[in-house]
């Protein structure tokens, strides 16, 4: 336009659409805000220990003289709390925005596609059966007998899931979703029968899975989970140019020069080993991987090398929020936080679903 | 050279294309015409890469069993004949998508004018900012050529010659849009690159095309030049339509006139 004002120095301004700009400053802010988060998590608790207090101990040598049990509160209660809520919540936002990616489809997530209950099941296996039927496979791997027999049953499931939905390059929203509760389900039934076969010790922590919890957080389970969360979340940015020419179609994609099969099945790996790794320590927390992306697509576009490191931000401070919700609203017992990422969760979900009815054809 | 040689195609077990010979050179606009399911876009399938094949097609002189998706789009670029999107993405993203073809490193800095050069060059100035999934079926078609002309205008090392395929180009353009692409194809082949399209309309075939390959049931009937190739017989054999081509003065191109069917039958 020959009238328009010309105020900013043009070789500043970005062109008309590109949202590079927006998107970065987003993903700087989410970046701040966990900060900001993390640091109010670790000083928040039901006891008074002061998380400034033992950190200025730790620097100064001792000066402080802070109370030895402040120092286990904040050093092994509050910090494996907060480096997994982390962890986990960086997992689920990342997995649900490439398993959206790869289903190029706003409302795939692991948890209502049944890819957590896979996870959940052979999680529930390792509980219930590890030191029977299972004792030969379980024994060898220790501590990550856990994620690697969840990320096994969230594999199987994502497998499957996308042979069935996926049909010449093109993936039907309703099959995955029916698919998904027909997988799910069996999954359940599985679980379900290994719960009734389970005694009662086993079944105390059964309980745990359904409703998905942080508590028990413990430098064991960040050693069993954390490496594996931490491989998929680094193999997530190489898939983001990926994904991006994928939301045009498997063979427009290809036509780009993107290998779409090596993609996929990298993206399929990735998202059962994240979601795995995550259902094994903390159990079924739902929605933070459909929640997270979305709201991040509304504020700075899908493209997915700014989406993928902005949800993994956005993801890990949704869920240490979360998580204090549960420690304090019913205070001083405890919430599992899948209730509350639940009640979040679900009518947001229903929310995208009104928006997109049209669109959707459901 | 795009060149296939004695290409079949099967879809499931069912054969669609028997035999097919042809080629595209650089500097030519090459047009593939055939009444419906004659087996034209799934050739022009298998020319893309995404169908597997018997036979042998040949991509600037490599055999293209042996090259990689990243090797062939730096070669070629394809629009396809509908293009649905997942996200919404706004247009210059969809368009800069095709510079990221075949690279996974940064861009130079002077790549970033193409998408707008590309978006004017379709007619579609000022248009950057808008979400694509807002735009009528004719401007996303219009969008998506944007994003294949970036593909193929990306500087190439080695200065060897690009190519386009177009799978009905036109099919949901007004006359003015028609004429803006079919141009825009001719001119990219007139600067040394090659342009391979599907038409329906034998008109504007004959019109930009140098070269018309015939498809009937599976197979090429015919090539040659418009002159050569549009004649009443062969259009009445192929497309089972009684329709009189006009022949023009030395030097024209034939055209067809489809109410004179009517007349015919009257």
């Amino acid at each position: 336009m020959a009238d328009q004002v010309m105020d900013a120095p043009a070789a500043l301004r970005r062109p008309e659409g590109d949202r590079s700009g927006r998107a970065l400053a987003t993903t700087l802010a989410c970046a701040a805000l966990l900060v900001v988060t993390a640091a109010i998590s670790l000083g928040w608790g039901a006891s008074d220990a002061s998380a400034l207090g033992v950190v200025l101990d730790m620097v100064s040598g001792g000066a402080e003289s802070v109370p030895a049990r402040d120092r286990i509160i904040v050093w092994d209660i509050r910090l494996p709390r907060v480096i997994l809520g982390i962890l986990i919540g960086a997992s689920l936002a990342v997995s649900g925005a490439v398993m959206q990616g790869l289903f190029r489809n706003p409302l795939a997530d692991p948890g209502l596609v049944g890819v957590s209950a896979g996870a959940s099941l052979g999680a529930i296996s390792v509980i219930v059966l590890g030191t029977g039927a299972l004792a030969p496979f379980v024994a060898p791997l220790g501590i990550y007998a856990l994620p690697v027999a969840a990320f096994l049953g969230g594999f199987v499931v994502t497998m499957a899931l996308y042979r069935v939905a996926t049909r010449r390059g093109q993936t039907s929203v309703a099959t995955m979703l029916l698919a998904g509760i027909a997988l799910g389900a069996l999954a359940m039934a599985g679980t379900g029968f290994l719960a009734f076969i389970a005694d009662d010790r086993q079944l105390r922590d059964l309980t745990f899975w359904n409703l998905g919890s942080l508590a028990g957080a413990t430098w064991t389970k960040i050693a069993a989970a954390g490496p594996i969360i931490a491989l998929a979340l680094l193999a997530a940015p190489f898939l983001a140019r990926g994904l991006n020419g994928l939301s045009l179609g498997e063979s427009t994609a290809h036509h780009l020069g993107i290998p779409v099969q090596r993609l996929k099945n990298v993206a399929i790996v990735m998202v059962a080993a994240a979601v795995g790794a995550s259902v094994a320590v903390s159990g079924g927390i739902g929605f933070v991987g459909i929640v997270v992306p979305h709201l991040l697509r509304l504020m700075i576009g899908p493209d997915h090398r700014y989406l993928l490191p902005a949800s993994a931000l956005l993801g890990a401070c949704l869920l240490l929020v979360a998580d204090a919700v549960s420690r304090t609203i019913v205070a001083p017992a405890e919430l599992p936080i899948g209730i509350v990422t639940a009640a979040v969760g679900a009518p947001f979900f229903l929310w995208i679903l009104l928006r997109r009815r049209g669109i959707l054809d459901l | 050279m795009i060149e296939a040689r004695d290409v079949s195609v099967h879809i499931g077990s069912k054969r669609i294309v028997t035999g097919a010979d042809f080629q595209a050179a650089p500097g030519a606009f090459v047009s593939i015409v055939g009444p419906n399911g004659s087996g034209k876009t799934t050739f022009l399938r298998a020319l893309s890469g995404d169908l597997g094949y018997e036979g042998e097609i040949r991509v600037g002189g490599s055999d293209m069993k042996q090259m990689k998706p990243w090797q062939l789009a730096g070669i070629r670029a394809v629009l396809p004949q509908a293009a649905t999107l997942a996200f919404p993405f706004t247009v210059r993203e969809v368009v800069k998508l095709g510079l990221t073809a075949g690279r996974s490193g940064a861009l130079p800095g002077e790549d970033e004018r193409l998408p707008e050069r590309a978006l004017a060059k379709v007619d579609l100035e000022g248009f950057a900012g808008r979400l694509y999934q807002e735009l009528s079926g004719g401007e996303q078609q219009r969008v998506q050529l944007a994003r294949v002309l970036c593909q193929v205008w990306a500087p190439v090392l080695d200065g060897a010659p690009r190519y386009l395929i177009l799978d009905e180009p036109v099919s949901s353009l007004d006359i003015k849009h028609q004429l803006v692409i079919m141009n825009i194809a001719r001119d990219f082949a007139r600067r040394g690159g090659g342009a391979i399209a599907i038409l329906h309309d034998l008109n504007l075939a004959a019109m930009y095309s140098d070269r018309i390959y015939v498809m009937h049931r599976g197979r090429i009937a015919a090539t040659g030049t418009p002159a050569h190739v549009l004649r009443d017989d062969l259009i009445a054999r192929v497309f089972e339509c009684d329709l009189k081509v006009n022949v023009p003065p030395p030097g024209g191109v034939p055209y067809l006139l489809p109410q004179s069917i009517g007349r015919s039958a009257g």
